[in-house]
């Protein structure tokens, strides 16, 4: 049965006015597995220690506002450091909710339903920090505001501050929209979630009764969504490699930068919700929900992935190191062999290598190898921003003369770091509490979904 | 006593280790002078456009069997004679062994007094270079620069003799134009050499070479390191050089401009992209209306 928005209005209005459907043990039985839960006392663990690192980074950036930039290791030479790195790579991993939710929707593939909410809040939650990494970046965040009263229209960075705002709403409306009928479960499950979680569910979905009209309203703006996100998603990982790309740098004077970083992010994206499905599966006891069917077509979506990304790499390093032009040899010398090689062949093997090994073999698309080479990816994709961004800036094309050793090399202040693992720990807990207020698997697509097998 | 005699074979060795050590010394210090190097030196006198004059020194060692240049190399430069009065200057090489110094206006009495000069450069030496003594000897002389008819640069050279200039023969000379990082001859041919009235006639070859704004080009001819003169140079400017009309975009619409001067082009794909996007999210957030309305009783 084909799933387009027009055909299956019919079979949603049936099945939300459908009393005997609502009053099904089969809906009983997923509304109470897919209802948020409490935090068990792992999760208030969990919590703890991402609200400790958080703390720890918003500390250091009281410190960085207080003293200004000299608290990092940046200078004349790396003035974009592990900031951007880590904006980078929250920029990649927020391409998953367009490629989870609008691509695989609008193919109509079905396997993907469990996995849509959890792409959309990791898209939502790195598209935040992202954000607000760029704020960190800058040194002297009140001065945010002149970036778009001052800003040039011709700067890529401009392009980039539009581009991530327009993702950042879209991937929220994304969220929000199929939000919409399971906010109507859990009001009705007052009893379960509490009075206090019930307020805020009545607050953003009181309105939703699913009458014909609401469904149809709302399937229609999920698909123009799904459209729309796609090219908005392309624009904002082409006009952050553009950040780069447009800099006459060795490594960053490439046109083959913006298929580069979207293959990239495609990879990061899915490694990330092969995590995420992995650590809620076992964290929430979804089994039957996040079978291994879904382990292993991620894993073919992953492979797939990393064959591309890998291919997009041969390209964006063997080119110029045929030519060997000598500053492009001096900076892929330092990759290959130099100063940053260990780091360099870790995140190609972690990256890309080991996972496609791994994710080759049917028995590798089980859930722990999966969820390894998941976590490999995901490691594998920050460090690869790290080298994107620091080595070229430490091989300009005029040499580095009459300056302090320290300038030659460079690592992260405590403060960076601080910073750093604050931002990312930020996102997991974005994601964390929204796991504790909102079902991770939409609970009313299940049910459509289970209806329509058994029908 | 007999302590004494215990002891002295003691004291013989340490009165035997001192004298072996000062004599090492002694002999060290020998070693050393006799392994101090000569400073080869090079005085040269320039004058330009007949004005202006000064004098150049580079000094060099021969180490290890290669020459190198000598730096910081100290050098009391005389005219004439080594008295304070005739005193050019103290000079100081530079990491390439190179120092410069202007003939001072108080030596013009002296430079008045006859038309062969000499420039006495001494240096005091160091621990590692033997003092030296480099003479210079230099006639004066002047070059002119004129044109003639068809693009024909005419260069004499004069030299004074009895109070009279007079044309010498037989000097070699590079006409060249001048350009921004060295001076391009004017013709295939590198140099040319005096007849008898003191000239040389070299046609000029370079058309069509910018010349600024005016098309001007500086002409320059030169007599190099002559034993006789030493290096004598002098410029003129003729209009023969293409005239170039320079092309300000500094104040257009381009990608490299100020924020106000976007290119048209830009912008409109710009706006076209962010309205088009911005009217569907705006539409988005419509629906979310509608949809609350639609959810309305009755």
């Amino acid at each position: 049965m084909s799933r387009g928005w027009r055909k299956t209005v019919p079979v949603r209005y049936q099945l939300l006015n459908n009393n005997t459907v609502e009053k099904s043990i089969e809906y009983a039985n997923i509304t109470r597995d897919l209802l948020p839960m409490r935090f068990s006392r792992w999760g208030k663990v969990w919590t703890a220690i991402l609200l400790a690192f958080c703390a720890a980074g918003a500390f250091a950036w009281i410190l960085q506002l207080k003293n200004g930039l000299v608290v990092t290791a940046m200078g004349d030479y790396v003035s974009w450091g592990i900031y951007i790195s880590n904006f980078v790579f929250f920029v990649a991993i927020s391409l998953v909710g367009s490629l989870i939710t609008a691509v695989l929707r609008l193919a109509n593939v079905h396997w993907s339903t469990p996995l849509t909410r959890i792409a959309e809040i990791i898209a939502v939650s790195a598209i935040v920090f992202a954000s607000l990494i760029i704020v960190v970046d800058m040194g002297r965040p009140e001065r945010f505001l002149n970036l778009l009263l001052h800003g040039r229209m011709q700067s890529p960075i401009i392009w980039d501050v539009i581009v991530i705002s327009t993702y950042f709403i879209l991937s929220l409306l994304l969220l929000y929209f199929p939000l919409l009928p399971d906010l109507k479960i859990l009001i009705r499950a007052k009893e379960t979630t509490g009075p206090r979680l019930n307020k805020l569910y009545r607050f953003l979905g009181s309105f939703w009764k699913g009458t014909p009209e609401q469904v149809r309203l709302s399937e229609k703006a999920i698909n123009i969504m799904c459209v729309t996100i796609i090219p908005v998603a392309f624009c904002i990982h082409t006009v952050t490699s553009w950040l780069f790309a447009t800099t006459y740098r060795p490594g960053w004077d490439s046109t083959n930068f913006g298929a580069y970083f979207i293959s990239g992010a495609f990879l990061v994206g899915a490694g990330a919700v092969v995590v995420a499905m992995f650590v809620f599966r076992k964290a929430y006891h979804l089994e039957k929900y996040i079978t291994e069917l879904h382990f292993d077509k991620m894993g073919k979506v992953l492979v797939m992935l990393a064959l591309l990304y890998l291919y997009f790499n041969i390209n964006e390093y063997l080119v110029p190191a045929f030519k060997m032009r000598k500053p492009e040899a001096a900076h892929l010398e330092d990759l290959f062999a130099g100063e940053y090689a260990p780091m360099f062949w870790f995140a190609i093997f972690t990256g890309m290598l080991v996972p496609i090994v791994i994710l080759l073999f049917k028995k590798g698309r089980r859930p722990l190898p999966m969820f390894i080479a998941g976590l490999m990816v995901v490691v594998g994709a920050w460090f690869k921003r790290y080298l994107i961004v620091t080595p070229t800036l430490l091989h300009p094309f005029l040499p580095m003369q009459g300056v302090a050793e320290k300038f030659h090399h460079y690592f992260p202040s405590w403060q960076e770091w601080a910073i750093t693992m604050g931002s990312l720990a930020g996102t997991l807990l974005i994601i964390t509490f929204f796991a504790r207020i909102f079902p991770i698997i939409p609970i009313h697509e299940t049910i459509i979904e289970q209806h329509e097998k058994a029908v | 006593m007999k302590r004494l005699y215990n002891y002295l074979p003691v004291c013989v060795c340490v009165l035997a280790l001192l004298t072996i050590g000062e004599l090492t010394a002694a002999q060290e210090t020998t070693k050393q002078d006799s392994t101090r190097n000569d400073v080869l030196v090079t005085v040269g006198y320039h004058n330009v456009n007949n004005q202006w004059s000064y004098l150049s020194v580079h000094a060099k060692a021969k180490l290890n069997g290669k020459f190198q240049s000598v730096k910081g190399a100290k050098f009391h430069v005389y005219l004439d004679k080594d008295s304070a009065g005739t005193l050019v200057g103290d000079l100081v090489t530079d990491d390439k062994g190179d120092a410069v110094t202007t003939l001072k206006p108080s030596l013009k009495d002296q430079w008045k007094s006859g038309t062969t000069h000499t420039f006495i450069a001494l240096y005091d030496g160091d621990a590692h270079y033997n003092a030296s003594k480099t003479e210079a000897v230099v006639k004066e002389a002047r070059l002119k620069v004129d044109t003639a008819e068809g693009r024909n640069i005419v260069v004499s050279v004069e030299e004074l003799k009895d109070g009279a200039w007079t044309p010498v023969k037989a000097v070699e000379i590079k006409v060249a134009v001048k350009r921004l990082q060295s001076d391009m001859p004017v013709s295939d041919k590198e140099s040319f050499t005096t007849d008898s009235t003191g000239k040389i006639t070299a046609e000029f070859k370079r058309d069509g070479l910018p010349g600024g704004d005016k098309g001007l080009l500086t002409l320059i001819a030169k007599v190099e390191d002559n034993d006789t003169y030493g290096n004598l140079q002098v410029e003129k400017t003729v209009p023969w050089g293409a005239v170039l009309k320079p092309v300000s975009n500094f104040d257009e619409r381009s990608l490299w401009a100020a924020r106000f001067k976007t290119p048209v082009w830009l912008l409109l794909m710009e706006y076209f992209i962010f309205f088009s996007v911005w009217s569907v999210l705006i539409y988005l957030v419509f629906q979310i209306a509608r949809i609350k309305k639609a959810g309305m009783p009755g």
